[in-house]
């Protein structure tokens, strides 16, 4: 018997959920685990990366389901929505003071059930804060409503299980939603590093966008203006081991360094989480072809994927063949969102 | 007015004070933001700010003698003030007797740090209604006001700040938490009215009743009628909002005096902070005469112990005229007036001068002329800066009493005009209502102005001594033990005495080639 969705995610207290794009059933899936959690008593609490549950998808204007709140449920979102779109009876705790376009991030109990939408940080250390200061008003399990595409990624840092949701809407041919996919998860559960020394370099340079190498004669930061292949050739990168990326690694950085004739083999590549992994598929695969091992400083714990099999775009693929193939490439459990929404 | 431009007042050392405030609360900052030099007229003003702020320097002398620190500041005379030290000397009494007004102190600025600024919301409560997040904020306001005010109240009697009260802000969190829950949360409770209670009632039996509905048409139209209800309640919700927000403003004008007093206290902590760390004394007012001794000019004095040096505090007197300090290149003329410059600005600015004494008249208006301020994007060399920015001083003289300083003004010409212009300028200022203090290189200057001052320099030094010094150690060290041997302090000059002659000798110990050296001192005979 297939786990449910709500078994896989019962030991977490915290969990997020992201989509491959919009319409991919992220809210469809939100407001189940919303009816899990209140039906099994505990107190939910609930913020989103950037702005989320607008009544209609403002890029393709189909008509999207609202977020609906038991009473009891803890809410994080912009003041602006709390004043204008929301139609639970609220207590306010807190202003955060993490402020969005659309207003500071104000924290409130619904004392009713109702409409809410959402508007919360997209910094990972406001996200663990707000997390924090949930679980201080008594939140047992807190969900964040986040996206693949924002720059925020709910690494482990943020929340302990991740959920990936994707379907029709991502795109027409059904290869490519399923290769996609796989990638996805592929980048989003690489491994995090186990290379002590790499790792205390690494978060001590918080703000750092170039590239340190970790050779024989200790980490050297290559200087400005100095390619990666050059860089490794040189003595100071004798005996190189790894390479921490500070910024993304890009087709942009990978292009020329895949042409030279650099020595890769062996070596490691770390990127601070796999949001900063933004190459191409085929450039992943062929760095992985010359021996280069990819990892990260912070992984996303996923959980599950589900898959929507109709497109807001008016097409839709064969559930069974979408669930059985998508199940074969990302090795994870897949739950199809209109199933198991019933 | 006193008002200085930011270059300025970055030079001389002032934006570092500044900087180095850490108020507590965001009505400190807004202070710090807006902090702006007395004028005259304001004395009562500035005399209460600065009686307060030795009142919460005693209690913090007191505080850092307990910790079994060495206490660098003796528990001598405050200052010349002789009800200052009445009221100085009852305080450590009751401080070394009681601890409970420092203790309460310390929570009190816990306090401010978790106070956000309701400035804005309070003042939209003047006229408007305030929505359930305002709401939220002000009784968190009230909360905090709530917890301070006994704190002040134990404070107070023993400090005795003058000019500083809190109010009682209770009957307005009373409106806002009718059931003394006290707890920091705002809801608009179902109590307000039986409307609301009956709206509230009535949209729970709908909610309760879609919990249990399966999705299709019945569910819909239970949910528009959800809808209305919610739409009703929210109604009603402004409407109460309306009445309490009515109600809360007869109180605003308390709330807002409490955060004038936050920021008083919040402020007069943080000014004693820096007395205390760089040893600020309270000033006494003259009338003309400005009087200091051992001053310190913090950033330089920070710069200098950074490199494991001691900064040599400046002592100097300054009368109506004009005051002229002569001395050795490298022997710290400019720190001298800088030092002077910002002691007086933080006098002015309610601050305790950087010195063990101090006497001082305040001042109309504050004029600085430094050539490496000048601005020459305006097309003008350093020398025609210099002479436009002065012009525009002397239009401005008229208007009271100034304090003027020039840092080797006209430094940019050759040497013969040069000397003649500074000369005259000091002539002119030495007749104006204002303290001048100059810095200058030229010959003949001092016997114009009133008083002349030289740093003291290598003049009580071997020369020869340090010579070999140098040539045993190599010829790099020069800079290194000129600096160690140069003496800052600066001696008035009584009679008439011209320029010391220590370049010669900073060229002879920086190993100037012997060739040259001797031609120097040919010339000097000729």
């Amino acid at each position: 018997m297939k786990p449910t969705l709500s078994e896989l995610i019962r030991p977490y207290r915290s969990i997020s959920i992201i989509g491959m794009c919009k319409n991919a059933g992220k809210t469809t899936v939100l407001n189940q685990i919303i009816r899990e959690v209140n039906g099994s008593g505990r107190t939910l609490a609930l913020t989103s990366i950037g702005r989320d549950g607008e009544d209609k998808d403002l890029v393709t204007g189909t008509k999207k389901p609202g977020i609906y709140v038991a009473r009891g449920t803890l809410v994080a979102t912009a003041s602006d929505l709390i004043l204008r779109h929301c139609d639970v009876t609220r207590e306010i705790l807190d202003t955060t003071g993490i402020s969005t376009p659309m207003g500071d991030v104000v924290v409130l109990r619904a004392r009713s059930d109702g409409a809410i939408q959402l508007a919360g940080p997209s910094i990972t250390n406001q996200l663990a804060r707000l997390r924090e200061e949930f679980f201080r008003f008594g939140a047992d399990v807190v969900m964040i409503d986040g996206a693949l595409s924002r720059k925020t990624l709910c690494s482990r840092k943020v929340t302990e299980a991740t959920i990936l949701c994707t379907g029709a809407s991502y795109h027409k041919n059904i290869d490519t939603v399923i290769e996609d996919t796989a990638y996805s998860c592929r980048v989003l559960t690489l491994p995090e590093t186990e290379d002590r020394e790499l790792r205390s370099t690494a978060e001590g340079l918080e703000d750092f966008r170039g590239m340190v190498i970790f050779g024989e004669k200790g980490p050297w930061t290559v200087p400005g203006g100095l390619s990666l292949e050059d860089a490794l050739r040189k003595d100071e990168a004798r005996g190189a081991r790894a390479v921490f990326f500070g910024g993304a690694l890009s087709d942009f950085l990978m292009k020329p360094l895949l042409m030279s004739n650099a020595p890769l083999k062996g070596l490691t590549f770390v990127a601070r989480d796999s949001s900063k992994i933004l190459m191409k598929r085929e450039n992943y695969e062929k760095i992985g072809r010359r021996g280069v091992s990819l990892q990260v400083l912070d992984t996303v714990n996923l959980v599950a994927v589900t898959v929507n099999p109709f497109s807001a775009y008016g097409f839709h693929f064969s559930k069974d063949e979408l669930m059985e193939r998508m199940e074969a490439r990302v090795g994870l459990p897949v739950i199809n969102v209109m199933e198991d929404a019933k | 007015m006193i008002n200085l431009p930011f270059a300025q007042r970055e030079n001389i050392g002032f934006q570092y004070v500044l900087d180095a405030l850490k108020p507590c609360s965001p009505y400190g900052e807004e202070r710090v933001r807006e902090l702006k030099p007395f004028e005259p007229c304001q004395k009562p003003e500035l005399q209460r700010q600065l009686s307060n702020i030795q009142r919460v320097l005693t209690v913090l002398e007191a505080q850092s003698m307990d910790g079994g620190k060495a206490n660098e500041r003796p528990r001598g005379p405050v200052c010349d003030l002789p009800e200052m030290q009445t009221e100085t000397d009852r305080l450590r009494r009751t401080l070394e007797q009681d601890e409970g007004c420092q203790k309460a102190l310390d929570k009190l600025l816990l306090v401010f740090m978790t106070v956000k600024n309701v400035r804005p919301t309070a003042l939209k409560c003047l006229e408007a209604t305030l929505n359930e997040i305002e709401l939220f904020e002000i009784k968190r306001f009230l909360l905090k006001c709530d917890e301070m005010l006994p704190l002040f109240n134990e404070i107070q009697p023993v400090l005795q700040l003058e000019g500083i009260s809190l109010r009682d802000t209770s009957p307005a969190l009373d409106l806002l938490d009718p059931e003394h829950n006290r707890v920091a949360s705002f809801y608009i409770g179902d109590g307000w009215s039986g409307q609301l209670r009956a709206l509230r009632r009535e949209k729970r039996e709908l909610e309760e009743k879609l919990r249990r509905l399966p999705d299709g048409e019945e569910k819909e139209a239970l949910q528009a009628l959800r809808s209305r209800v919610a739409a009703d309640e929210e109604h009603e919700e402004m409407r109460i909002r309306g009445e309490l927000s009515a109600a809360l403003r007869p109180y605003v004008d308390d709330m807002l005096h409490n955060m004038e007093m936050i920021a008083d206290i919040d402020l007069t902590v943080e000014k004693a902070c820096l007395a205390l760390r760089y040893g600020g004394t309270m000033p006494v007012f003259t009338e003309n005469t400005l009087e200091m001794t051992g001053m310190v000019n913090p950033q330089i004095a920070d710069a200098v112990e950074g490199r494991g040096k001691n900064f040599t505090p400046v002592s100097i007197t300054l009368e109506k005229g004009a005051t002229v300090i002569t001395g050795a290149n490298m022997g710290g003329k400019s720190v001298a007036l800088k030092t002077i410059a910002l002691n007086i600005l933080l006098i002015q600015c309610g601050f305790f001068p950087f010195a063990s004494k101090a006497s001082a008249p305040l001042f109309d208006s504050m004029y600085i002329i430094s050539e490496d301020l000048e601005n020459i994007d305006r097309g003008l060399s350093s020398f025609g800066g210099e002479m436009v920015r002065f012009n525009q001083v002397v239009r401005q003289l008229d208007g009271g009493f100034s304090f003027i300083m020039l840092d080797e003004f006209a430094r940019g010409t050759n040497p013969d005009e040069g000397a003649a212009i500074v000369q005259a300028v000091t002539q002119y200022l030495n007749g104006q209502n204002a303290v001048t203090v100059l810095a200058t290189h030229y010959d003949n200057v001092a016997r114009h102005g009133c008083a002349h001052y030289q740093v003291i320099g290598l003049k009580d030094l071997n020369v020869e001594e340090l010579q070999r010094e140098i040539a045993s150690r190599g010829g790099d060290v020069g800079v290194e033990l000129i600096s160690r041997h140069m003496n800052y302090g600066l001696y008035r000059v009584e009679g008439k005495q011209d320029c010391p002659r220590d370049a010669l000798n900073i060229c002879r110990l920086l190993g100037m080639d012997p060739d040259i050296l001797a031609m120097v001192e040919k010339n000097y005979e000729s």
